[in-house]
């Protein structure tokens, strides 16, 4: 890895976000946070009464149903971010007509990636953060906190996401689409990642799908290190899985995507 | 009269040429809402449904009653996607040609939301009616008041368009409305949580979309059983809206009218 051209990639994103970029795209990420932890809210409390159905716990490992939905829509925000800012880097890149002198440059694509992911988590965790305040007001609790837990799931979460970012990139070069490719990511992944109910209500097939995201264990990790629940063998088996899982996108997303780029400057004029 | 359900036809026929020469249209039109019913249908499950706050409301007819919802709302927010590829048409220059010839500017409007609701909700349409005719036993409704109701919703979604279109003719900037009227229309029109077990305040927002009637009028009809009694006053407010609706979009389609005059400009201005 090449440090230097991680903090110049660093360095000219934040420019460009700065300057070119208004902020309302960030506003729109935090209100959709907002609208998810509303819904469950007036479910759980006004619909439901607060009447949980009898497996809940069980599957999940808590009985407190507003934490378990904000945790989810708080890290659904921040994959939707990260995946949205790295994944579509190379075809904004391409759009905005800046592919070809990139492509002069002699640099390590990982490097460049890794600059992308790092600066984007850095913007992102102030949006989390103010999404997190949000959810404080809707009843979010952390039950049983474990700091080592929680640096190994957020590590992991970013490794694994970084792969589905690299993975969603190579299916926007190729198919040169952006709208279709990212919503329709986002939207399975709010059904089959257990973002506001557990994976386990889910026909097989679906759960399946869930379980070959990685967002899923993400998720479950990083709700045993904020909620509890979990006891700490199996908060490493799921451990181990998720960065398997996320070592198989990294590791085939990278030589992938050197291969589209190709096929994105030949198609660059048309 | 004949002139203008020509214009109206013309126009759908056009959007329909635009946008629907791509088949990954139907993605965007009915896959997303399928997996956003999908993800509501299954939070659910984390409830003790027999334990709900509205009676009529229970684990048999929540399918129906959310697939409804979806369904009812895919053709209001057709329009607010189809308003916004019209805003294109604005920015390419399109709309310029428009304003040069003789056409009605409702007729034009009109034709756009017709195409838009029609063609980008059948495949949702299609699906729900299939879905709740296998449910069909958990249904409680009453036909009178189903074919009374209907085709108000119909009219009142295609004048929503309309009028959401006409906010398009006037302003260039209506990303706004997207922030408004995708996702706060989904909660607070009571799309997955129905709107009378709402806190006061949310029910005041509830108010301002013509939705949130289309939905209860719908819902009492088809799983309470309700005749046209019961829902009369849901059914005045929706004809006012209507009435509202066509005033306002009439009057917009004016003040557009004298804007373009001044700029001379609709493409810049």
């Amino acid at each position: 890895m090449d440090l230097k051209v991680m903090w110049a990639t660093m360095k000219k994103e934040f420019q460009i976000r700065l300057r070119a970029y208004p902020i309302d795209f960030m506003v729109g990420c935090i209100l959709t946070s907002f609208y998810t932890t509303l819904g469950a809210y007036l479910m759980y409390h006004y619909f439901f009464r607060q009447n949980l159905a009898s497996d809940f716990a069980d599957l999940t490992g808590t009985s407190d149903y507003m934490s378990y939905a904000i945790v989810g829509s708080l890290l659904y925000l921040f994959v939707v971010r990260t995946c949205l800012n790295v994944s579509r880097r190379l075809i904004t890149e391409l759009r905005e007509g800046t592919l070809e002198s990139l492509m002069l440059a002699p640099f390590k694509r990982t490097s460049y990636f890794v600059g992308n992911m790092l600066l984007q988590t850095v913007m992102t965790f102030l949006e989390t953060a103010i999404a997190t305040v949000i959810g404080l007001f809707f009843g979010l609790r952390i039950h049983d906190f474990c700091l080592w837990k929680f640096v190994i799931a957020t590590i992991l979460s970013l490794y694994g996401f970084f792969g589905l970012s690299l993975i969603l990139g190579c299916v926007m070069i190729y198919a040169r689409d952006t709208y279709i490719s990212q919503n329709t990511l986002f939207a399975a992944i709010f059904l089959v990642c257990g973002i506001t109910f557990p994976k386990e209500y889910l026909p097989y097939s679906l759960q399946f799908l869930g379980n070959i995201i990685p967002v899923t264990d993400g998720l479950t990790l990083m709700r045993a290190a904020i909620l509890g629940g979990m006891p700490s063998d199996r908060f490493c088996i799921i451990a181990l899985r998720f960065f398997v899982l996320g070592s198989v996108y990294v590791i085939s997303g990278l030589p992938l995507m050197k291969r589209l780029e190709i096929i994105a400057l030949e198609k660059m004029e048309g | 009269m004949k002139y203008f359900i020509k214009v109206v036809l013309a126009e759908s026929y056009k959007q329909h040429r635009n946008y629907f020469n791509n088949k990954m249209i139907y993605v965007s039109l009915f896959l997303w809402p399928l997996l956003s019913f999908l993800a509501s249908y299954y939070s659910y499950k984390a409830f003790d449904l027999e334990e709900s706050a509205i009676s009529y409301i229970n684990s048999g007819n929540i399918l129906v009653f959310l697939l409804i919802g979806y369904m009812a709302m895919s053709f209001f927010r057709s329009v607010v996607q189809s308003a916004w590829r019209f805003s294109s048409e604005r920015q390419s220059g399109t709309l310029e040609y428009i304003y040069l010839s003789p056409a009605s500017r409702l007729a034009v409007l009109m034709g756009n939301a017709l195409s838009s609701v029609f063609e980008s909700s059948v495949v949702m349409l299609v699906f729900g009616i299939l879905m709740i005719f296998y449910n069909r036993e958990s249904l409680h409704a009453n036909v009178v008041g189903l074919v009374v109701v209907m085709p108000i919703y119909v009219i009142m979604a295609l004048l929503w368009g309309v009028f959401i279109n006409a906010c398009f003719l006037y302003s260039r900037d209506t990303d706004f409305l997207f922030t408004i009227l995708e996702e706060p229309m989904e909660i607070f029109s009571g799309v997955k949580v129905p709107v009378m077990i709402f806190p006061g305040w949310a029910k005041l927002l509830s108010c301002i979309f013509p939705l949130t009637y289309a939905l209860e009028a719908l819902r009492q009809v088809t799983l309470n059983n309700s005749d046209l009694g019961t829902i009369k006053i849901t059914v005045l407010i929706s004809i006012l809206i209507i009435v509202v609706l066509l005033a306002a979009t009439l009057i917009t389609i004016h003040i557009v009218e004298k804007h373009v005059r001044k700029t001379g400009n609709i493409i810049l201005f």
